[in-house]
């Protein structure tokens, strides 16, 4: 059954089917600071009982303006504050940023840099898709497994470590290539570690598939149909977990075709898909980074390329789905505008359709869980005027910028 | 001189520690090495701290991110819903700082301190889990452990 909200302040739920007025018994805010939320975000929830009518969700508490702070700044400066975007996906968007940037410029960048760069972005998926899923078991008090994960996602960062120097903001690809080139050695061990990893992963596969409790919790809970993907443009796991694979941008991305890579879906679109479908992945991308060692070219792991300049749109697969990066480059690689689309924006609205047919409010929570939210990604597109504390504009990035040029 | 019952209360509050975190506007890095701290490699749990997000029933605030104008307000009253004795953490170059989005153009009113008061800061962007956990463990006890005796001091300066 379909509802849609009437009205703008209150909270009046409408069957569109009947005209009737659906009674509501409650409304139940959760956050901006809340056990279950990593990040601050207001889910507001209408409710008669326990079940869930209506759901909203309201963003803003992040906004730091990191597009405004961009315009201006030299690349070598920008690119590690597109990494400060969001702490989790970082890689991607550092990967993003600088790709666009490199499209813009005269010349190739080295093959080994590509490549590495991808190595580093498999692993980075990894273990944003093994904190996501801990996020999730911890949502339905599975806490087990949420200590299990993150155990396993500490050995990915060692990885990480190993080859970058740094396990989570790590400052690694430039303009042509990657900062520092990985020795024999050092690929040995990420190789080796990644093949305790993929025991591990393949056990909590397991374990998600057979548990009777993770079934009853996450089986037929927050369905996402493909009329909701095409509706609300679903991307990343969430999507290929309702039956849409071709929504993965690695297929257009330069180095995966070489590495015959197929993107995984699952067809149920409830929260269990979700889950296993980002072990599938994990898995998929150990395989990938095996190809990767043993593809990997040979020669120089960064050139000097120059930047033209011009405008351009890079996309880059982000853990949490199809990550945009809209950029006007001035010559020498000055930054003059930019916009971001991150995945969770749409990932997160999602969560207005699905909601509000969850039988508890403890469901309604573990499937915002289950959507991977990251809220750090989503709030550049917001303005607040101070003094009343009213959000002025929301959602069209072009819009905003034009609004915070006037504003300061 | 402290009485004995004064340093028991004292050594119980050192040893049982629930903790908040807030994220004020940072970009997550710093949240989820707080959360790799309960992994069993780092493990805060062994030292008597629980990871709590109750403000009400907590003892620290773990503040990461810098404050962005959303935030300066309700983390204020975030900050009085805790009950005394309470410390506060400023994790990060953001919470320290500012960082990097406390220059030309950033939506943010600064660090932590100015907002509300700040008993520790431990710089890095992200710091590792290892510096978060000596920085709780190093400098909250000792705040908890002598609060009996400083609340007197502050009681008799006020009257």
């Amino acid at each position: 059954m379909e509802r849609r909200r009437k009205g703008e302040g209150n909270v009046r739920v409408v069957d569109v089917e009947t005209g009737e007025e659906v009674p509501i018994s409650h409304k139940v805010p959760i956050g901006p600071n809340h056990p279950i939320l990593k990040e601050p975000l207001r889910i507001k929830l209408a409710v008669r009982g326990e079940e869930v009518v209506d759901c909203k969700v309201e963003m803003g508490y992040c906004h730091r303006g990191i597009e405004k702070i961009m315009e201006g700044m030299p690349w070598q400066k920008a690119a590690f504050l597109a990494e400060r975007v969001c702490g989790i996906c970082s890689h991607a968007h550092n990967m993003c940023f600088v790709g666009g940037v490199e499209r813009v410029a005269e010349g190739e960048p080295a093959p080994r840099g590509l490549f590495l760069r991808v190595l580093v972005q498999e692993l980075d998926r990894i273990q944003s898709h093994l904190i996501a899923n801990a996020a999730y078991f911890y949502s339905i008090e599975h806490e087990t497994m949420f200590v299990w994960n993150m155990n396993t996602r500490e050995r990915v960062l060692d990885c990480i470590e190993e080859i970058t120097g740094n396990r989570i903001l790590t400052g690694w690809n430039v303009v042509g290539g990657v900062r520092v080139d990985v020795t024999e050695e050092q690929l040995e061990r990420v190789l080796e570690t990644l093949e305790e990893v993929r025991e591990d992963v393949k056990t909590y596969r397991r374990i998600a598939q057979t548990d009777p409790l993770i079934k009853l919790r996450s089986r037929g809970v927050g369905v996402i149909t493909r009329e909701h993907v095409r509706r609300y443009r679903v991307v990343g796991p969430q999507a290929r977990a309702s039956g849409v694979p071709e929504s993965d941008m690695r297929l257009q991305e330069p180095v995966y075709p070489e590495l015959g890579f197929k993107p995984v879906s699952r067809r149920r679109g409830d929260n269990l898909a979700r889950i296993l479908l980002r072990y599938d992945e994990c898995l998929q991308s150990i395989d990938l980074i095996e190809r990767i060692v043993d593809e990997l070219p040979e020669g120089e792991h960064r050139r000097e390329l120059e930047i033209r300049g011009g405008h351009v749109d890079n996309r880059v697969e982000a853990p949490r789905g199809e990550l945009v990066y809209d950029m006007e480059i001035s010559p020498g690689g000055v930054v003059r505008r930019v916009t971001i689309r991150t995945p969770s924006v749409p990932n997160i609205r999602v969560l207005e359709a699905i909601a509000p047919g969850c039988p508890s409010i403890a469901d309604a929570v573990a499937t915002y869980a289950s959507l991977d939210p990251c809220v750090a990604c989503n709030e550049r597109f917001v303005v607040v005027d101070e003094r009343r504390g009213k959000v002025l504009y929301e959602g069209r990035a072009r819009e905003v910028i034009r609004a915070c040029s006037r504003t300061t | 001189m402290r009485s004995l019952l004064e340093r028991l209360k004292g050594f119980v509050r050192s040893r049982s520690i629930h903790v908040t975190v807030v994220n004020t506007g940072g970009c997550n890095g710093c949240d989820i090495e707080i959360l790799a701290c309960y992994t069993y490699r780092y493990d805060l749990e062994q030292y008597g701290i629980y990871y709590h997000n109750n403000p009400r029933k907590s003892d620290v605030l773990i503040v990461t991110g810098p404050v962005t104008y959303q935030w300066r307000e309700k983390l204020k009253r975030l900050y009085r819903k805790v009950p005394e004795p309470k410390a506060v953490v400023a994790v990060g170059a953001c919470a320290c700082s500012g960082g990097i989005f406390n220059q030309n153009g950033g939506r943010v009113c600064g660090p932590v301190r100015e907002v509300i008061p700040v008993d520790a800061e431990v710089p890095g962007c992200p710091p590792r889990p290892e510096e978060i956990v000596s920085a709780i463990v190093e400098v909250v006890p000792r705040l908890f452990r002598s609060w009996e005796s400083r609340r007197g001091e502050a009681d008799g300066a006020e009257a």
